[in-house]
């Protein structure tokens, strides 16, 4: 689960997961629907991503630098991502696409880079939250 | 609550709060009604952040068109001693350089208007925005490299554009002492395709008119008359800087620690400016830096041909100046009586250096730097000059645009991306977008008043009004 929320310059979401592999599926998803219209995508291959950080806040910007490279610099179209591993300082998983068709991608907003502004990644009773603001 | 006191109509002065580990004052230039708009954000506390940087030296500024960025607010300035002080890559911004350049044509208002539509689809397909990937301008990683050394003047000497136009850029186009060696193959793989192209978010490309002049001799000398028909382009370094502020941020976090330096906001990582890391990034933001003037000239390159395709091949589209907003340079300002080196970032700040400065160009200096400001896509966009205020109080800078007001979100809200547009065609400005939120997000609407904007650094003696530009045309991603 994940929504938009609001800057006055940006954009940013909140992600919602029951374990912590989930919370870091629904962030790349997030952001790869700010950048691409999500249903245009067939999710046919499998993208090896890997992060690490210090701590989970700098983990999270981290992963999702490394999606966002691979969509930028790689040009792939994410639909969703799969996390195998977890810990708190480093990640391992899977992003599903394809490469990117413009023809077929709608394209939404070019994503610059992820910030650390007013970043949050904290455990609550349902599980994990995080709130991430991208500049765009 | 921040307490806020007015030094005049124009100044106003946050005073330093050692509890909050400020080290300076902040300056905010502003009308009383924009001070108002620019307190319902985060942005001074922003400006307070920076005022703790290890090193700052002077106040932390604000300009008149602030609002809430990310570390540091977007239209600040911060100057660090350059030997002693630190360089932080939020300082600069995930765009670095990004900038504006004027255009000058030949051509005037009633030439351009009764073909506007085939002139905004021309240079729609001619200067691609890049949501969909590939710019036009092919090159391999060699050239690359070349790019990022050498910038525009790179570009000229490869056939995208004549000398002219690395003469008339801030810095010539090109910062010396870039290391390609320090850009991660990253950067370079997210930015080689992109080379040429203008990107999403608030970048665009206006056809526009000068529709009055307000300084005569300095408009003559900038080669601006009344009817004129000019382009203002607004672009960046693309994926390429993107990614170099991401990489140099992530060391830095993990550096700070190293240099004992703690800050209240992770986005405004530092270290010092003489460390192997600061020096490094340097290196690598200069080459981000000649990447987005290369990037620049490549966009001025391709929209020379679409003109000429449609109004001849004797339409001559002279650059008028290119300026940055996004960026940390190494300058000479007297402080305290005293001639200093510093680090000036300007994070969403333009450079406004007055009559004399020897960095303008000859054909300038008698009347200043042409300082290039644009406004919303509805509005104006204002050419200035720069003036000894600007030298004497906020290091040679000024403002850099309309500053937002509403958020993205809120601007789409309840409204039509074609009712919108139609709109904007009956006040004779034709919009063409890559996406349908492109347009929106950027309505009118979502600015301040870039004329209020205006007002407060001519009122406070930064710069000089020289030309008032309207929209004609707009193209964005």
């Amino acid at each position: 689960m994940f929504e938009i929320l609001e800057h006055p310059a940006d954009i940013g979401f909140r992600a919602r997961g029951r374990t912590l592999a989930e919370l870091f599926e629904q962030a790349g998803e997030a952001m790869a629907s700010i950048a691409l219209e999500l249903e245009d995508i067939a999710p046919r291959r499998e993208y090896p991503l890997s992060a690490e950080g210090p701590d989970l806040e700098a983990l999270l910007v981290n992963w999702l630098s490394e999606v966002l490279y691979w969509m930028d610099g790689e040009r792939i179209a994410f639909r969703r991502f799969r996390l195998d591993r977890v810990s708190p300082t480093a990640v391992t998983g899977a992003g599903l696409g394809e490469p990117r068709d413009p023809a077929r991608h709608r394209a939404k907003l070019i994503v610059k880079a992820v910030t650390y502004h007013q970043l949050r990644v904290a455990e609550v009773p349902e599980g994990w939250t995080a709130e991430v603001y991208l500049d765009i | 609550m921040v307490e806020i006191e007015s030094i005049d109509e124009w100044r106003h002065r946050i005073r330093r709060d050692p509890e909050r580990g400020m080290r300076t004052d902040v300056i905010v230039y502003a009308s009383r009604a924009l001070l108002e708009q620019i307190s319902k954000d985060l942005s001074l506390q922003q400006a307070m952040n920076v005022a703790t940087l290890p090193g700052i030296v002077g106040p932390s500024l604000a300009m008149p068109d602030i609002h809430q960025g990310y570390g540091f607010p977007i239209g600040g300035v911060a100057a660090t001693d350059f030997e002693h002080g630190v360089v932080s890559p939020g300082g600069v911004g995930f765009d670095i350089n990004c900038g504006v350049r004027l255009v000058a044509t030949s051509l005037v208002e009633g030439d351009v208007r009764p073909r506007l539509k085939e002139t905004v689809n021309q240079v729609f397909r001619d200067v691609p925005c890049g949501t969909g990937g590939e710019g036009f301008v092919k090159i391999d990683a060699g050239q690359l490299e070349q790019v990022l050394a050498h910038g525009a003047r790179w570009m000229v000497e490869n056939g995208y554009g004549d000398q002219r136009d690395a003469e008339f850029a801030e810095a010539g186009g090109a910062l010396e002492d870039a290391d390609p060696d320090c850009v991660s193959a990253r950067a370079k793989q997210r930015g080689r395709p992109q080379l040429g192209t203008l990107g999403s978010g608030n970048h665009f490309l206006e056809i526009q008119y000068v529709e009055s002049i307000h300084e005569p001799e300095a408009a003559r000398a900038m080669n601006l008359a009344e009817g004129q028909v000019v382009v203002l382009i607004h672009s960046g370094s693309r994926g390429l800087g993107h990614q170099v502020c991401t990489d140099y941020l992530a060391q830095m976090n993990a550096a700070m620690k190293k240099y004992d330096i703690t800050l209240p906001d992770r986005q405004l990582a530092c270290v010092p400016t003489q460390s192997p890391e600061g020096q490094s990034y340097l290196a690598a933001m200069r080459g981000a830096a000649n990447f987005a003037w290369a990037n620049r000239q490549g966009i001025l390159h391709f929209l020379r041909g679409a003109f000429r395709r449609i109004f001849g091949q004797d339409t001559r589209l002279d650059l008028v100046y290119d300026v940055c907003h996004n960026i940390a340079k190494q300058e000479r300002y007297e402080v305290d009586g005293k001639k200093r080196d510093l680090l000036v970032h300007r994070k969403g700040a333009t450079r406004a250096f007055p009559p004399g400065h020897r960095e303008i160009p000859e054909a300038y200096r008698s009347v200043g730097q042409p300082v290039l400001i644009p406004g919303s896509m509805g509005t104006a966009s204002w050419v200035l000059a720069g003036a000894q205020g600007a030298m004497e109080e906020t290091f040679g800078s000024v403002c850099h645009g309309a500053g937002r007001l509403l958020s993205r979100t809120a601007a789409r809200k309840g409204r039509d991306a074609r009712q919108v547009q139609k709109q904007l065609e009956e006040q004779g400005i034709l919009v063409k977008s890559e996406t349908r939120d492109g347009i929106l997000e950027e309505i009118p609407e979502a600015y301040k008043n870039v004329d209020e904007v205006i007002e407060v650094v001519a009122r406070a003696g930064l710069a000089r009004k020289v030309a008032r530009l309207r929209p004609m045309g707009v193209i964005k991603g």
